[in-house]
């Protein structure tokens, strides 16, 4: 029976390596290529040897997926594609091509330039990893090599997320990556089609979670910006370009209208820019209101947020700065924090993750003395707020996707079995399937039943009607004569004639003969004579004849008698039939096995 | 034109949650998957809820309260406000009342179709499936309509009542009956006791019935003199009575077209204080009203099930006179997140203060809808 099997290489948790290596149909997929981003040493990285012991990868991957740009999806793959050795594709959605990057050098700059290592991918490595990525578009069938086809459907969960359907002949894998099935102000939900896979790999991270609802995470975001603009003080939100900055900024500008307040808002510059131009240029990634109001007007003529100069963050009074990078760690989120730290009406809301040794790190740890260059101190007094925007699915839309496409199994990766043995119950129950846990490193093979298409010809159709009988029905099996041909990739049934034809050869007889002992007084030609009575009387509505050379008919089958002349009564009946009528022949040797009855 | 109406809804509930702003601490909001009608504290950050339908099986859970809502100096440095599945069950039986046996990791369950009780275990930290241990065999052909209370004693025990008056407290480890009220019950006791509303331990030997016709009977199980008899408050249209003696405000009635009155639950018959609450239509179908007064706050009492909000009233100003009180303060988050629904607003099925934080309750609506609110009293809110 074929096999696929899956081995999850990474470890979970928002913050962890994701890495799966799929085999199926003869073929080898790399599913994301995560870096752990709480380590320093080795256990960044998945541990490749894994896979192959000396030899280069790309002898052993036909392709790797990425299924969005964050670090633990992604961080990996320059180590990966250049100082491990893969030259092999590497697929991405257009938008992970364009960002991926970006953060992959941002990520670099941190732990080469800031932390001083060594050991560590360049900016020259980067850019040959991203030529090694093909793009790929939403619902597009992208055939790897002959055998291996791949496509793409969207996840939700950031910008160009997406989830991945892989195709084997009729075997098949999902892999959701990370998605969420509730749509927001800036993405939709994630969609897949009905395609039934023999897989489908979900991340299980959020999977005994119940998500709070979008708006209270942004009510307590509102709130906490409005408490600090109340007293006076200064609000710094530290933001990547992409993402969570837009929805937040459409956010507040909403509630600066309907509050009318008047303290400004100021975004950092070239955030603006760069943010509009790939908004412009994935704006079909985005939700429908979105597309809408960039269709209206541009997304950042907003009224009340403008454009930030850096002499705006001495002046007096309230403000809020959205500002880059979004971790602290250098620019001009780090220059505005050291203005602001030390006043404890101002307020820094981090709407994300933070990588160990940043800035925001630190403080997100709750430290209060911060040892800045040339050993100057930084006391932090002003408020740190920690708020997550993170887009995933909980357990009722793990369940809302399966709903959707219908996997034959079910494959739950980065999470404690033991702490789920409910949610297997639950979906093994409401959809009959098998649900998998694999531990990390630990293969999971699932046996699969692919269908085998294969072609009739007409004629063979047509004698099968001519048979009479009911008509086919798809539900009912039912059993029909005719010759497999395997030829070019393809499978054919046809008569034996055509096949006899087709495959230019000649036919052949088969025939089985056997000899039954009968013990019978009469002569020769008397047994035979009493042999094609009883027959006659036997075998109603069969052809039967008794032929002058000494021999009796029955269809196909021949019957002759014989006898030594040492043992005149002991008679010798030969059988002979072709196999097409094997089952009259065994019958008939098993009822003249019985002997012949008195009365002929 | 769809479209249109989804954004005045999304106006509208935009609106609320600014509003929300100045009249909650805090405020989470989940979906949950299936509605529930019972929210059971197993701990002080653990909620049991489960599933009440009666044509498919059902899910019985026990959840961990958001991180966030029990941060409290850290606060802004947590960003958990998410609900953890913590164990979950399947029940092959719609559960419409559930209780925590104090201290233990068991749980009581009914289907409200039978006054059989099951029995459950949550699990601990080596898996995380609730399992059923036992049951407890009700009296045979009653409609259901049961209430218990739950103790340890020091063994695990439930005192059960259901329609039909037949009240009992039974250990939950060995099904024995250890107490069943006095039988044949006196011609006024069948009367009352026809359908229960509340069970409630006073004491060890006391326990406390309330009854749908709005009579309270105080029981000592030490004797087998009749119960003591605090009649219903005579009210107009008032057909059906809930009532509460949790929390330091004594004993407090609801009736079904909105009158309350408070006493002393030791003394039941003197009432000392009515109103008649803002609850806009009487209450006319077999839903529960919950009413419940708040474990940490003098006088305040919480009341839902008569319309998509849970209303929170002072009965400290109340008087002997009954007169109009308007609540305090009012939960409309169901009603305002479910318009989109059709046929209207949704419906409050329950409710549960927590039982230390002052100001925070949990409540869950029939659109399975599960909130969990930190309300700002009005004259604290600027």
């Amino acid at each position: 029976m074929p096999e696929i099997k899956v081995t999850p290489l990474g470890a979970g948790q928002d913050v962890g390596r994701s890495c799966i290596i799929v085999s199926i149909g003869g073929k080898n997929i790399m599913l994301d290529c995560g870096m752990h981003m709480g380590y320093n040493d080795d256990r960044r990285f998945p541990d490749f040897s894994y896979i192959v012991q000396n030899g280069r990868l790309t002898d052993f991957l036909d392709c790797v997926i990425i299924s969005h740009f964050h670090l633990d999806h992604c961080g990996a793959l320059p180590y990966m594609s250049e100082m491990v050795g893969y030259d092999g594709p590497i697929y991405m959605t257009h938008p992970t091509k364009a960002i991926c990057p970006i953060l992959l050098e941002d990520f670099r700059k941190i732990t080469v330039d800031k932390k001083g290592e060594t050991n560590f991918f360049t900016s020259q490595m980067i850019k040959d990893c991203m030529k090694k990525v093909i793009p790929l578009n939403l619902h597009q069938t992208v055939q790897v090599d002959d055998e291996l086809e791949i496509k793409a459907y969207y996840a939700g969960h950031v910008l160009g997320a997406a989830m991945v359907h892989i195709k084997v002949g009729s075997e098949s894998v999902v892999y959701t990556g990370d998605y969420n099935m509730t749509p927001d102000r800036h993405l939709g939900a994630a969609w897949i089609d009905k395609c039934r896979p023999d897989i489908l790999i979900s991340e299980s991270t959020y999977a005994t979670t119940i998500r709070d609802s979008k708006r209270c995470r942004e009510r307590d975001f509102l709130k906490k910006v409005h408490e600090s603009i109340e007293r006076g003080g200064k609000v710094l939100i530290p933001v990547f370009a992409l993402g969570r900055a837009q929805e937040l900024c459409i956010l507040l500008e909403t509630f600066w209208e309907r509050m009318n307040l008047k303290a400004p808002i100021y975004f950092s510059t070239g955030l603006t820019e760069k943010a509009n131009h790939y908004y412009k240029l994935f704006i079909t990634w985005t939700n429908q209101k979105i597309r809408k109001t960039f269709v209206q007007r541009n997304m950042f003529e907003f009224k009340h947020i403008k454009a930030f100069d850096r002499s705006y963050a001495d002046n007096p009074g309230p403000m809020v700065v959205f500002a880059t990078p979004g971790m602290l760690h250098a620019g001009q989120s780090l220059q505005i924090f050291k203005k602001w730290a030390g006043n404890e009406k101002n307020m820094v809301i981090m709407p994300g993750y933070c990588v160990q040794g940043t800035i925001g790190h630190k403080i997100l740890n709750g430290q209060r003395k911060l040892e800045m260059e040339g050993r100057a101190t930084l006391d932090v007094k002003l408020q740190v707020e920690y708020m997550s925007f993170s887009a995933h699915a909980d357990a009722k839309g793990i369940m809302q996707l399966i709903r959707m496409a219908e996997p034959r199994n079910m494959l739950l990766v980065h999470g404690e079995a033991v702490k789920m043995e409910f949610l297997k119950g639950k979906i093994e129950q409401e959809f009959s399937i098998d649900c998998y846990m694999p531990a990390n490193g630990e293969t999971t093979t699932v046996t699969t039943n692919p269908k085998v298409p294969v072609d009739m010809s007409l004629n063979l159709l047509k004698r099968e009607m001519a048979l009479g009988g009911p008509l086919p029905d798809p539900k009912k099996p039912r059993i029909m004569h005719g010759t497999l041909i395997m030829k070019d990739n393809s499978l054919k049934l046809v008569s034996s004639e055509q096949a006899l034809k087709e495959l230019g050869l000649n036919e052949h007889q088969l025939r089985f003969t056997c000899r039954v002992q009968l013990h019978d007084p009469h002569s020769d030609p008397d047994t035979l004579r009493r042999i094609y009575t009883h027959l006659k009387s036997v075998l109603k509505g069969y052809a039967i004849q008794h032929l002058p050379d000494g021999t009796v008919m029955v269809e196909s089958i021949v019957i002759k008698v014989s006898s030594s002349p040492e043992e005149a009564n002991t008679k010798v009946i030969l059988l002979s039939w072709s196999y097409q009528d094997e089952d009259l022949g065994s019958f008939l040797s098993t009822l003249l096995k019985k002997g012949l009855p008195s009365g002929l | 034109r769809k479209e249109m109406e989804d954004s005045e809804f999304d106006e509208l509930i935009d609106d609320w949650f600014i509003e929300s702003l100045k009249t909650y601490r805090d405020l989470y909001v989940y979906q949950l998957e299936f509605p529930t009608r019972v929210i059971e504290w197993t701990s002080g950050k653990t909620i049991c809820v489960a599933g009440y339908n009666k044509s498919s099986k059902n899910e019985i859970l026990e959840l961990c309260l958001p991180q966030k809502l029990f941060a409290e100096e850290k606060k802004g440095l947590c960003a958990e406000r998410d609900f953890k599945v913590l164990h979950g069950g399947f029940s092959p039986d719609p559960v419409s009342v559930l209780k925590h046996v104090p201290g233990t990791r068991l749980i009581v369950t009914n289907d409200g179709l039978t006054s059989d009780l099951q029995v459950w275990n949550l699990g601990g930290d080596d898996s995380d499936v609730i399992t059923k241990v036992s049951s407890v065999q009700g009296s045979a052909g009653s409609p259901g309509g049961v209430k218990m209370a739950a103790r340890i004693s020091p063994q695990p025990e439930v005192l059960h009542g259901c329609r039909g008056g037949d009240v009992r407290l039974t250990q939950l480890t060995t099904g024995q009956t250890l107490y069943q009220l006095g039988k044949p019950l006196e011609g006024w006791l069948i009367q009352s006791l026809r359908d229960p509303s509340l069970l409630h331990f006073v004491s060890n030997a006391v326990f406390l019935a309330a009854c749908a016709n709005g009579d309270v009977l105080t029981v000592d199980t030490r004797t087998s003199s009749p119960p003591q008899l605090a009649p219903a408050p005579s009210m107009p249209d008032s057909d059906v009575w809930w009532a509460d003696v949790s929390g330091r405000g004594g004993l407090i009635r609801v009736s079904s077209s909105g009158w309350a009155a408070v006493s002393d639950p030791r003394g039941p018959t003197g009432i000392t204080r009515r109103a008649r609450l803002a609850v806009g239509t009487p209450h006319r179908d077999s839903r529960d009203v919950n009413v419940l007064w708040a474990p940490a706050l003098d006088d305040i009492v919480a009341v839902s099930g008569f319309s998509g909000a849970v209303q929170i009233y002072d009965t400290s100003s109340w008087q002997s006179e009954p007169r109009d009180s308007h609540p305090l303060f009012e939960h409309r988050g169901h009603a305002v997140c479910s318009q989109r629904r059709e046929g209207g607003a949704v419906a409050v099925n329950c409710h549960l203060w927590h039982p230390k934080e002052t100001r925070t309750l949990v409540s869950a609506a029939a659109d399975a809808s599960l909130h969990v609110w930190d309300w700002i009293h009005p004259s604290d809110a600027r």
